[in-house]
């Protein structure tokens, strides 16, 4: 029992936090139709950033803040600085094509996972180092007791079930939330209601940051940081993202939990040598049983 | 607040949808552009909103020009384009729709918004019992009535509807042009109406201007239009 306990909390927390990696690969898909590969190399970045803070003496809180805000900022300038001017290039036919119109993005966010990953080598010396936690990581005793989860995981539970609540909240009580929406669903039809596309794409770009570097902060105690820690984090995001339906921020929530507790349970019951191959088998079984995710809307053509 | 439009050309590639187009509407006026499937209506229409950008020619708004103008700044110069085959957001509620149309004046002018708000709800009350519902679930004339709806929160002062009659029944159709003839006569709403049925656009129409292959074949009172049997016989087939 105390297995099953243990296996359900620690799920839980980790499904948290891939809930919100798959929550900003979601924002950007919808928002630029792009799959930006460079989302855990600027959670990486961000995390060393936070990480340089608290080694220089700041408070854990205040690099907490500091690397939210760069996350938000590092989401602006790669939209404003590389995915704009290239949404633009019509030099050659050949890139006008809707096959190259798609790849081009995607390569320049290989591109910037690779500066990137660069960058944090040069500045820091590409170093695994540890990152703290604001709370214990080991288990909690109360009462005597050792309890099945830690205090790190009902912080990072909390911390992320505030940020879902307020996501929901901003998306659907408030006009900038709305606008979100419509220009994610259909451009043309926003555009001819005032909204400006192009501030909201750099919008979604920011949230998407901030929550990334939330995820980095959030995993980053229990494993270690170095340039390449978050590679397998992008790719397990990915995954609850496409369980969850790739178009839909509720879909994402639910497949970062699925995911979580897949892990978490073969972790505890089986070998962590698993992990990837149950991950891979459940993106078989829903791309086979409900290709379009768990919430994701199946396309309907209206005649 | 007249739209006068002059030497409009816009061409996709090698085909040229809108061909060195002129013609003025009044304000406060119908003004019906007809035509047979593939004249440039739609074109023209959307190269007006900004939604494509013409290959030459000049555009003006009362005194400001158009061209060049992204979708966004040309909405706030009170000019509301509502697209062909009911362009609503389908996976938006009735509410939200409508909602959406007047985003861009909610930090400017609340009171009036919301005003504006609850006129489009007396225009079209069925909207107002299904202001709940995922726009995807109403009727083709729904739809339709939503997608003006939209355009209206923005309190324009031209309205440019393409083809509010495709795909619905006569009685849905005459309805939604009763409305809309009733809007320009009441509040002088200047409209631009963009038809294939060329009978019903005529009928409630100042001036119509008759297209064929992106050019203007005639632009003349509407009654003038209604009765000139030669062009009724050569251009639009009744």
């Amino acid at each position: 029992m105390n297995l099953f306990l243990s296996a359900f909390f620690s799920g839980t927390a980790r499904g948290a936090i891939y809930a919100i990696v798959a929550l900003g690969l979601v924002l950007v898909w919808r928002g630029a139709g792009i799959i930006n590969f460079a989302q855990m190399g600027q959670a990486m970045f961000t995390t060393y950033i936070a990480s340089t803070l608290i080694i220089s003496g700041k408070s854990y809180w205040l690099a907490f803040v500091i690397a939210l805000i760069a996350g938000a900022m590092l989401g602006a300038l790669i939209d404003i600085l590389v995915m704009r001017p290239l949404s633009r290039v019509h030099r050659a036919e050949a890139l006008n094509s809707p096959a190259m119109k798609a790849a081009i993005p995607v390569i320049a966010s290989l591109g910037i996972l690779g500066l990137l990953q660069a960058l944090a080598g040069m500045f820091w010396a590409g170093q695994e180092r540890g990152f703290p936690a604001p709370v214990a990581i080991e288990g909690l005793i109360v009462a005597g007791r050792k309890m099945p989860f830690t205090a790190f995981d009902i912080f990072t539970i909390a911390i992320v079930a505030l940020v879902l609540v307020l996501t929901s909240l901003f998306f659907r009580k408030t006009g900038t939330g709305l606008a979100m929406r419509a220009s994610a669903l259909n451009q043309e039809v926003a555009k001819l209601s005032g909204i400006r596309t192009t501030q909201v794409r750099v919008l979604s770009w920011m949230i998407s940051g901030a929550t990334s570097s939330l995820a980095g902060l959030l995993i980053t105690p229990t494993s270690n940081l170095s340039p390449t820690t978050l590679d397998l984090v992008l790719i397990i995001g990915f995954t609850a993202a496409v369980v969850g339906g790739l178009d839909s921020l509720p879909g994402a929530v639910i497949g970062g939990f699925i995911v979580g507790y897949v892990i978490s349970f073969v972790n505890f019951y089986g070998t962590p040598e698993d992990i990837f191959l149950a991950i891979l088998l459940l993106l078989l079984i829903v791309l086979l049983v409900r290709p379009s995710g768990v919430m994701g809307t199946k396309q309907v053509r209206r005649v | 607040m007249t739209l006068e439009i002059s030497h409009l050309t816009t061409q996709f590639g090698s085909v040229t949808a809108v061909d060195d187009i002129s013609f003025t509407a009044k304000a406060s006026e119908i003004t019906t552009v007809i035509g047979a499937n593939g004249a440039g209506k739609s074109t023209l229409l959307r190269t007006i909103s900004g939604l494509e950008k013409p290959t030459s020619g000049s555009i003006k708004w009362s005194g400001n020009e158009l061209i060049g103008l992204k979708p966004e700044a040309i909405v706030r110069l009170g000019v509301a384009h509502v697209p062909e085959g009911h362009a609503v957001i389908s996976e938006l509620t009735v509410a939200e729709n409508i909602a959406m149309g007047g985003l861009f004046r909610r930090r400017k002018n609340r009171a009036d918004l919301d005003s504006a708000s609850k006129e489009v709800y007396e225009l079209f009350p069925r909207l107002e019992e299904r202001h709940k519902q995922l726009a995807g679930t109403l009727s083709g004339g729904e739809r339709q009535m939503l997608a003006i709806a939209r355009a209206l929160v923005a309190r324009p002062q031209l309205l440019l509807l393409d083809e509010p009659s495709l795909g619905l029944a006569p009685l849905v159709v005459e309805q939604i042009i009763a409305t809309v003839n009733d809007l320009c006569r009441k509040t002088g709403l200047s409209v631009l109406l963009v038809e294939q049925n060329a009978i019903t656009a005529l009928g409630v129409a100042d001036q119509g201007v008759l297209l064929s292959l992106g050019k203007v074949v005639a632009d003349r009172p509407a009654k003038e239009l209604r009765a000139d049997a030669t062009l009724r016989a050569a251009y639009l087939g009744y």
